[in-house]
Order: C-alpha cells, then sequence, then structure tokens
C-alpha cells in the first residue's frame, strides 16, 4: 500500500514536470490548442457560411446564364466575365461570412458566463489571438471557395484563367479581415451573438451606404477614404485600374445652373493599404480593450 | 507576510484584508480567510453577499481594490513552498493547483464532453497522452462515462453540473472552488454533487464551497465562513458557530387554538416569554408556522431558560401540547440571524 502510494506520488511528480511549462511557451501551446478548440468548435458555422457562398455563386450563375440565354455576348475579355461576379453582392457576402465568424468571438463569453470556464485557465489576449486565427481562417476559405467557384466558371467559359485575379484575392482577403476586426468591435460591445451580428449587417448595409450617399451629395470632391466600405472596390478594381478613379456627375439646379460632383469609383492602391490596416488596427484594438474590461454580469 | 504563515504549511490559501469595491459599492469588504490544506470550507451568505466576487478575486478574473491573496505554491504536485502573492505575472504557475467553478456557466452545446475537457485539460498543461483516461477517469467517478461523446446540449442541468465540476478538477489539482455546484439542481443531482465533494475531500483536496442555504453546506463542509454584505460575519465549524450563537429555538403547540388569532396570540405570548428567553430585546421574535400549527421562539439555549418559558406559559393558563427544541430547524434559523443581525463577532 506504502509502496503504492510512493510509486503514484512518483509518477505524479514526474507529470508535474512536464507540465510546468510556462511563460512562451505556455502562451504559444494555449494559443495553438485554442486554435484547433475553436476550429472544431466552429464546424456548424463553417458549413453554413460554405453553403450560403455556394448558393450566392449559383445566383450569379444564373443570372449570367440568362443573360447567355437572350443572346447578350459574353464579354471577350475573360477577366470582365470574373468580374462581374463580384458586383454588389461580395461585398455582402464579405459582411455575412465575417458576421458569422467574429459575431460571437467575444460577446459568447459572456453571453452565458461561459467566459468563467475559461479566463482562470486562459488569458484573454491568448484566447482572443487563438480565436482570431482560427476564425478568419475560415472566414476566409469561404472567400477562398468563391473565388475557386468563379474561377473555375471562367476556365469553362473561356479555356484560361487570368492571373491577376490572384492579386484581387489578396485583396479581398485583406478587405475581408477589416470587415472582420470590424464585427470583433461589434462583438465586444453587444450582449449576444444575434445582436452583434445583426447590428454588423446593418451597420454595413444601411449606415455605411447612407454616409457614403451623403458625402457624394455634400462634399463630392473629397474621397471617401474614412469609409471602411469605400476599400471593397480595389477587388474589382485592382484586376482593371480606372483612370481617374472618379466619375463627374452633373445634374442642374435652378435656372441653368449646374451642379458638379466627383463619384469615387475606387481608392488607389496605396490608400487601400493604409485605410485597410488602420481600420483593422483600430478596431482590433478597440475590441481587445474592451475585452479586457469587460466582466460577466453576475446573477446575484 | 510573516514568517509564521510561511512556516504554517497547513495554510494553503490565504486573503488578507481583500476588498473589492464596484464604483461606490462594495462587493466585498476587508475579508480574511485561511484555508487549510484538506479542508472543506463552506462560504455562506445570501444572495449578492459577495461570494461569487471573492472567488473572481482568487482567480484574478477581477483585481481587488484592496488587500491580497495569497496562494501556497505547489512543489512539484507533492510538497509544498511559501505561500505566495497572486499578482498577474505569476497566475499561471499559482493557479495551476487550483480548480475554479464561479457562478453557472453555459456550456458549448454543439460539442461533447470529451472535445471540451480535452481542451480544458491542454489549457492546464496537464500530459496529453494521459487526457483520455484522465477524462474517463473524471467522468466515471460521476457516473457520466456513458456521456462522453454526447453533444451536451442534450443533457440535463445536473449532467451540465457534473461537466462544469468535472471542467474544474480535470487537470487534478489540489485545491478545488466551487460557486454555488448544488444551485438550481433536482435533490438526487443535488445528492450526487454532495457524496462528489465528499469523494474529492477522501482523495485529500482542499475545496472552498459556497452556497446560499446552509444545509448544502452544512452537511459537507469542516469550517464555515458566513458572509454578508461583503463581510465576514463569522468562521468557524458549526458546532462553534452553535455555541457561540448562544441561541436555540423552541417550538411548541397550544390546543384548541384559533389560527384567526394568530396576531393578537403572538401580542400575548411575547408578554409572556420574552422577559425569559435570555436573549437581547432586539433580537428576540415569535412566529407562527401554520403548516405545523406550532410557534417558535428564539431563545438563548439555556436548559433553565427553556424550563422558565414552559413554566410560565403553563402558568398563564395556556394548554400546551408539545414543546421541543427542534435540531433541524435551529441551523437555518442561526443563519438568518447571523446574516440579519451580525450578532457574532468574528475570532480575532
Ligand atoms: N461587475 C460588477 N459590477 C457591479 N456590481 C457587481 C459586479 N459584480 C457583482 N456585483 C455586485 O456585487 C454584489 C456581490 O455579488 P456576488 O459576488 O455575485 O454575490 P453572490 O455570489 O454572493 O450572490 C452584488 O450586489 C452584485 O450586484
Ligand atoms: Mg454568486
Amino acid at each position: 500500500m506504502i509502496v503504492k502510494q510512493q510509486l503514484e506520488d512518483e509518477e505524479k511528480m514526474m507529470e508535474m514536470k512536464k507540465r510546468k511549462k510556462t511563460g512562451i511557451r505556455r502562451n504559444l501551446t494555449q494559443i495553438g490548442d485554442t486554435f484547433t478548440f475553436e476550429l472544431r468548435k466552429n464546424m456548424i458555422p463553417f458549413i453554413i457560411m460554405m453553403i450560403i457562398t455556394a448558393l450566392m455563386f449559383t445566383l450569379f450563375l444564373i443570372l449570367q446564364t440568362l443573360q447567355e440565354v437572350q443572346d447578350i455576348p459574353l464579354p471577350e475579355d475573360p477577366i470582365k466575365y470574373f468580374a462581374s461576379y463580384f458586383q454588389f453582392i461580395f461585398g455582402f457576402l464579405v459582411v455575412l461570412t465575417a458576421a458569422g465568424f467574429a459575431g460571437s468571438i467575444i460577446a459568447e463569453d459572456f453571453q452565458k458566463q461561459t467566459g468563467n470556464l475559461l479566463f482562470p485557465k486562459i488569458s484573454k489576449s491568448r484566447l482572443f489571438i487563438g480565436r482570431i486565427m482560427a476564425r478568419f481562417l475560415m472566414n476566409a476559405v469561404c472567400i477562398l471557395f468563391y473565388y475557386i467557384l468563379v474561377s473555375s466558371i471562367t476556365f469553362i467559359k473561356y479555356g484560361e484563367i487570368p492571373t491577376a485575379i490572384l492579386l484581387s484575392l489578396a485583396w479581398a482577403l485583406y478587405y475581408t479581415f477589416a470587415l472582420f476586426s470590424m464585427v470583433t468591435f461589434v462583438s465586444s460591445i453587444m450582449r449576444s451573438t444575434s445582436a452583434s451580428i445583426i447590428a454588423s449587417i446593418f451597420l454595413y448595409l444601411l449606415i455605411f451606404t447612407m454616409i457614403a450617399q451623403i458625402m457624394n451629395f455634400l462634399a463630392g470632391g473629397v474621397e471617401p477614404w474614412f469609409l471602411l466600405s469605400y476599400y471593397e472596390n480595389i477587388i474589382t478594381s485592382i484586376l482593371n485600374m480606372p483612370e481617374p478613379r472618379y466619375n463627374l456627375i452633373t445634374f442642374p439646379i435652378g435656372l441653368g445652373g449646374v451642379r458638379e460632383f466627383y463619384r469615387w469609383i475606387t481608392p488607389d492602391v496605396p490608400t487601400a493599404f493604409w485605410g485597410i490596416f488602420m481600420y483593422s488596427t483600430i478596431f482590433l484594438i478597440l475590441a481587445f480593450a474592451r475585452y479586457q474590461r469587460r466582466q460577466s454580469k453576475s446573477e446575484g | 507576510m510573516s514568517q509564521e504563515y510561511n512556516n504554517n504549511h497547513e495554510i494553503l490559501i490565504k486573503f488578507v484584508n481583500l476588498t473589492k469595491r464596484f464604483g461606490d459599492f462594495i462587493a466585498v469588504s476587508n475579508v480574511n480567510l485561511e484555508i487549510k490544506r484538506g479542508e472543506i470550507v463552506g462560504f455562506l451568505g445570501p444572495n449578492g453577499a459577495g461570494k461569487s466576487t471573492t472567488m473572481k478575486l482568487m482567480a484574478q478574473l477581477l483585481k481587488p481594490t484592496e488587500g491580497e491573496v495569497w496562494i501556497r505554491e505547489s512543489r512539484n504536485g507533492i510538497g509544498y513552498e511559501n505561500l505566495v502573492k497572486l499578482t498577474n505575472h505569476n497566475k499561471d504557475i499559482l493557479l495551476d493547483n487550483i480548480g475554479f467553478l464561479i457562478e453557472s456557466p453555459a456550456f458549448y452545446g454543439n460539442l461533447s464532453p470529451r472535445t471540451i475537457l480535452k481542451y480544458f485539460g491542454k489549457l492546464k498543461g496537464y500530459p496529453r497522452k494521459k487526457l483520455n483516461s484522465r477524462i474517463e477517469k473524471v467522468l466515471g467517478m460521476m457516473g457520466m462515462e456513458e456521456w462522453i461523446d454526447n453533444k451536451i446540449k442534450t443533457f440535463s442541468k445536473g449532467m451540465r453540473q457534473k461537466i462544469g465540476i468535472a471542467s474544474a478538477i480535470i487537470h487534478d489539482p489540489d485545491i478545488i472552488v466551487l460557486d454555488e455546484p448544488q444551485t438550481g439542481l433536482d435533490p438526487k443531482a443535488r445528492k450526487d454533487v454532495r457524496d462528489f465533494i465528499f469523494d474529492l475531500k477522501k482523495m485529500g483536496k482542499t475545496i472552498f464551497l459556497s452556497s446560499h442555504l446552509l444545509y448544502e453546506i452544512g452537511e459537507v463542509a469542516d469550517r464555515i465562513a458566513i458572509i454578508n454584505n461583503g463581510e465576514i460575519i463569522a468562521f468557524d465549524t458549526l458546532d462553534n458557530l452553535e455555541a457561540k450563537s448562544e441561541k436555540s429555538i423552541i417550538q411548541f403547540e397550544i390546543l384548541a387554538f384559533q389560527e384567526e388569532k394568530v396576531q393578537s396570540y403572538i401580542e400575548e405570548l411575547k408578554k409572556v416569554i420574552f422577559p425569559v428567553t435570555g436573549i437581547d430585546v432586539t433580537a428576540q421574535w415569535i412566529k407562527y408556522n401554520s403548516d405545523s400549527r406550532r410557534f417558535q421562539v428564539l431563545f438563548d439555549g439555556k436548559p433553565s431558560n427553556q424550563f422558565k418559558i414552559l413554566k410560565e406559559l403553563i402558568y398563564k393558563g395556556y394548554e400546551i401540547i408539545e414543546f421541543s427544541v427542534p435540531k433541524a430547524g435551529l441551523l437555518e434559523d442561526l443563519f438568518i440571524e447571523l446574516t440579519k443581525k451580525n450578532t457574532i463577532k468574528m475570532e480575532e
């Protein structure tokens, strides 16, 4: 009996020695474990988002096919054909997937006190990093999937895939990261996952569009670099950069007077790079600061 | 920290003047407690008393406004070294030896206990190769082995609570902190949880266990700390608390008592009984329990006063058909009295 106890003690000592990982090694293994756990935990949202992505592609494919049936010729340039799959709705796909993966990223810990299971075991910073890595990866795979679908159909129609689309893909992923950061921030201030998903989509579809419209009207000359959704345009423009990057719009006012304003089509590469960079950084910093301070509501 | 505490290897956790304010509101006020190796300390207090907040301070989920938490560093899981003040920098090491279940967190319904517990075990650095057998062992101890790979959303509240406890102990810590683990469970699950706490004690674990119900804690705890409005108002064994409270209840039944007149009866009884209960005027009470049809009165527990009360009642012509000092009712009442009046001074 005593011998057995001694053996157990020794065994335990060996185990504990092995687990005395602290500092950087502990940080890294915890981030890695969080990464794999998050992939597993979000498998169902991932499958749903992949289905939505495929459905959106199908919708465009049907529209294209309808045009072809009506004898509207295919554009000669495969790039043009490719880009037609990125009008209007692609930005919506990005915000939808970002909301799907990041909507819960912080809110879920406070909604039902799930955080009380985690935080004594792992710090918020490690959890945050591991989660962002895993969920952004899933988000990126969805976007990549859309590109693969569009590339495939382009190949079927034209027998070639323009390499320029790789550049477009890179910008699309970069822009997705900015929206992902925005949703992360929204998640840090919202009470529940569903509230942050709805608020993010609302922010994107209504508020951003409204600001863009108002800006066009009030200060048409100013490039709307402060508007996150403006950067979405680089995803297609990079395939064929317009010159100049705005349309001049004129319309009559009063007696023979004319009012002119610019409608900006796309940012250029440096503006887009720094704009997206700025947005992602600010949103992530704000989100993390809020996360650090946030406490689960006590039931008491 | 004085040398004396460092040398007393029996103390594993020590709170020193622990205080937490939320704005102007004091949730935890100047708490001093020691938890010794191998004991179960019950942490008793009504809702909102500051139990969960104290535990969160211990887990570094909240930073104390004032005061400190000291935790004894474990030496490779066997011996112990010094008591060390908990800070943000050493919390990984110090808290490795503690398992927490604070409040009632929800689980990810779409995952199985195995997936979740594996993640928690890894986070705490439990040897990876042994994690599966550890999970099976822990859930086996709780009679949940068949459910290891089922999704948690199909679980009952009691089963979820067991998974919660499992998540606290999966990395085999020596100290276990459980916040109201029995609250909201049905009687069977409550008994399971209580039995499991006994099992943990038998394995030599040190346990800090909160509840707002005395009977949940009275059965298992070696010592009980009573907290009210953030202050510790008593910390002792249950027997000593009772002795120190110098209070007990007498209950009696009056023949042919008319329930409609209960109020005037009570007023009359006050005049008869209060002079002989032996306790302070401000703390006295008589009440009527319509279920048992009995009156209850607080007295100082001395047999001589018990006899005086009976004598007065008979003398005044009350037809007493039942007169006793119930053991069960006393515990609850003691607790209510304590949290109401703060009549017990904590031993220094
Ligand atoms: N983050 C917080 N901000 C403000 N007040 C809080 C916070 N957490 C707890 N409280 C308050 O502190 C008191 C103690 O809460 P708690 O420790 O949860 O009590 P218990 O666990 O004993 O029921 C309650 O009145 C509660 O409302
Ligand atoms: Mg509580």
